[in-house]
């Protein structure tokens, strides 16, 4: 025991002497966080917006309004001419045309639903998607207001109307760095632990002191221990300090359990540390490490939902993201953090996370103790 | 006396190329042996398998009495090694460096201070002891690798390659430290590619193609050379090396610097050979009766081994 203290301060002795290596402990998490939270957005915003108006009564001015205050639209043309628009469109000056012909003010007066023409843009589909339910949001919300806002109560025709009310819990703005933000601490969990453990045992590897150690009397999971425990160390310093700029920076605090959280995370961690000593054993520079780590960092992000959701995934590509841990780790983590899930619900994650876990940890190991001997 | 290091018809092969063939060494206690070959001889798979780094596939191995294969802990304790990119944490300091091997082969902690200023009184790295090792010039660097791994007191030293890459004055540093260490008692073993390194040893073993050409103390491997040797020393004449060799009775010729050693049969009369000589080359070449060196005697046998594998 210990001579894996004594590993273990080595290891700190030089992860402190390492300027870089502080660095991405500290300000890694910061720029994560800064850059992921505000850059990762599905959301659209100041979308260029052509407004035709065929109507010209207060309330086609009314909608214009609308859009002009909300965030999402910038509204670059207030057209009376069909042409105009089109053009503007061709130009790509504009993105989104609402088209309002006239008597827009009158259906609305008699109570039948008026009829909005709306065009998009749809190079970039996914855009041109959520461009159009704001749109299409906007008129209805007009539309309802304007009708309950009437000196005297419209009576819509056509009978009762059934009006669904939709509420998001948990994200209720619909951000989606509320959604992004918990899972960087996943990914940062993944960057410090999968490749400072590689490159840690790769450099020893490079310089040759790893020949040196191995000839000493020490025992292979000593060794072994003395590699990880510090960088297990490390991306936990890193994951807290993740959480306290979550807190301080977007204000989203943990809704659930630390504790849950802490032990998910070390189940989490045991794998990564297994890849990142399987990628040091299979790698004989530190280049070659970090390319291999690379590579599975980034199938990991990727396939775990933390830019897109799994659900979007094709069939085939779905079925993969089960072979992978980060995946269980996204939904633990954005579970507890954002609707304070309990263990009991988290059943099935759990176990895939330890399964995978003592799977990976225990192949590295023996790998890594072949490649000693 | 008791064998500090007994190899037997040992083998070790990877892939389809044998780095060691057969190999079989008896080097006893408190020896300072050293192993010279050229690059490939397999002088280095040697040293790892007699430090349990490497299993060999194999033959008989033992190391202060225990087998490199089941023995692993006890011949780690014993054995103090320096591998041929002899190498330290560069981002921590000398004293770091030492502590921290002294720490993993349990050295006790009340002793620590005796030993390192022995250390530091041979190697003479106590100024530079805050000194991060990566600032170190490569002559101290080497003293640095060699403290590390004899700050447990090793019984059996084994180095390889140590002063390859190393400036002349630290070589001779260093080899005044081994020389040191050897009469203390220190087992010794020492691989190098240099002839006057092996030269200073007790007994060389010449090592080729994964095995033990010869083995003996200096004087007796020079003794082992069957041809009479004479040197040419002539201005240019190394160009001449095929011709000199188409004469008849002249059995190898190696260039020298500027001269020319030419082995022949015993039984060949020096005049006549100078004779034929001057009359190929077209001028009057004078032969000079030499003893062989150790060099000599190393080109011969690998020359030897050489045809006969051919």
């Amino acid at each position: 025991m210990r001579q894996v203290f004594y590993l273990m301060q080595k290891e700190f002795r030089q992860i402190v002497r390492d300027r870089f290596m502080i660095a991405l402990l500290f300000v890694a998490p910061l720029v994560l966080i800064f850059v992921l939270g505000n850059a990762v957005t599905t959301e659209v915003l100041g979308i260029r917006m052509v407004f035709y108006d065929g109507d010209r009564t207060p309330f086609s001015r009314e909608l214009l309004a609308h859009f002009r205050d909300s965030r999402y639209f910038r509204i670059v043309g207030y057209e009376s001419r069909y042409r105009e628009l089109t053009r503007l469109m061709d130009r790509g000056e504009a993105q989104v045309a609402v088209v309002l012909p006239a008597g827009f003010q009158r259906d609305i007066l008699r109570g039948s639903a008026p009829t909005v023409q709306v065009l998009v843009d749809a190079l970039d589909g996914n855009s041109a998607g959520v461009a159009l339910g704001y749109v299409t949001d906007i008129v209805r919300r007009f539309h309802k207001q304007a009708a309950v806002s009437m000196p005297l109560p419209v009576i819509p025709t056509g009978g009762r109307r059934v009006a669904a009310e939709t509420r998001f819990w948990y994200n209720p703005n619909l951000e989606s760095r509320v959604f992004i933000i918990p899972g960087i601490m996943a990914i940062l969990l993944v960057i410090t632990t999968v490749l400072l453990t590689s490159l840690g045992i790769v450099r020893e590897k490079e310089i040759g002191t790893l020949e040196q150690l191995m000839v000493t009397p020490i025992r292979s999971w000593q060794l072994i221990a003395g590699k990880t425990l510090p960088f297990c160390v490390v991306g936990f310093i890193a994951a807290i300090l993740c959480m306290v700029f979550i807190r301080i920076i977007f204000g989203i605090g943990i809704a659930g359990s630390i504790l849950l959280l802490a032990v998910e995370s070390v189940l989490f961690i045991l794998t990564t540390l297994g890849m990142g000593i399987l990628v040091s054993t299979i790698s004989h520079s530190q280049q070659q490490a970090l390319f291999i780590a690379w590579f599975f960092m980034i199938f990991g992000m990727i396939l775990s939902g933390f830019f897109i959701p799994i659900a979007n995934m094709p069939p085939l590509i779905q079925v993969l993201t089960y072979a992978n841990p980060v995946r269980y780790y996204m939904t633990i983590l954005r579970e507890i953090y954002l609707k304070g899930t309990g263990l009991s619900d988290l059943v099935e994650e759990t176990v895939a996370l330890a399964v995978f876990g003592t799977v990976v940890f225990s192949a590295a190991v023996l790998r890594f103790r072949r490649t000693l001997r | 006396m008791k064998s500090a290091v007994s190899i037997q018809g040992l083998a070790k092969s990877y892939g389809t190329t044998r780095a060691v063939d057969g190999l079989d060494l008896e080097i006893e206690q408190g020896e300072l042996f050293g192993i010279i070959g050229p690059d490939g001889a397999g002088k280095t798979t040697t040293m790892q398998i007699l430090v349990t780094l490497i299993p060999p596939d194999k033959g008989e191995v033992l190391v202060g009495g225990h087998d490199v294969r089941t023995g692993i802990q006890a011949i780690r304790s014993l054995v103090g090694y320096m591998p041929q990119r002899f190498s330290l944490y560069p981002d921590l300091s000398v004293e770091q460096n030492i502590d921290f091997f002294a720490e993993l082969f349990g050295v006790p902690k009340s002793e620590m201070a005796v030993r390192k200023q022995r250390l530091y009184r041979f190697s003479r790295l106590g100024p530079f002891a805050k000194r991060l090792a990566g600032k170190l010039s490569g002559g101290m660097k080497q003293k640095l690798a060699l403290s590390c791994t004899l700050v447990h007191d090793p019984e059996i030293l084994i180095l390889d390659e140590p002063t390859t890459g190393v400036d002349p004055l630290s070589r001779l540093e260093f080899w005044e430290i081994l020389h040191h260490l050897h009469r203390m008692g220190t087992t010794v073993i020492v691989t190098t590619p240099y002839i006057d390194e092996a030269l200073s040893c007790d007994r060389v073993a010449v090592m080729h193609g994964g095995q033990s050409l010869a083995c003996g103390t200096p004087d007796e491997l020079v003794s082992l050379f069957p041809h009479k040797l004479y040197a040419i020393r002539e201005p240019g004449i190394s160009l001449h090396d095929t011709l000199v060799m188409s004469i008849r009775g002249v059995l190898r010729v190696a260039a020298f610097g500027d001269s020319l050693h030419v082995a022949a049969e015993p039984d060949t009369s020096p005049s006549q050979l100078e004779t034929e000589l001057s009359a190929a080359l077209g001028r009057g070449i004078n032969l000079e009766p030499i003893s062989p060196s150790l060099e000599d005697v190393f080109i011969h046998l690998i020359h030897t081994k050489r045809n006969d594998g051919a």
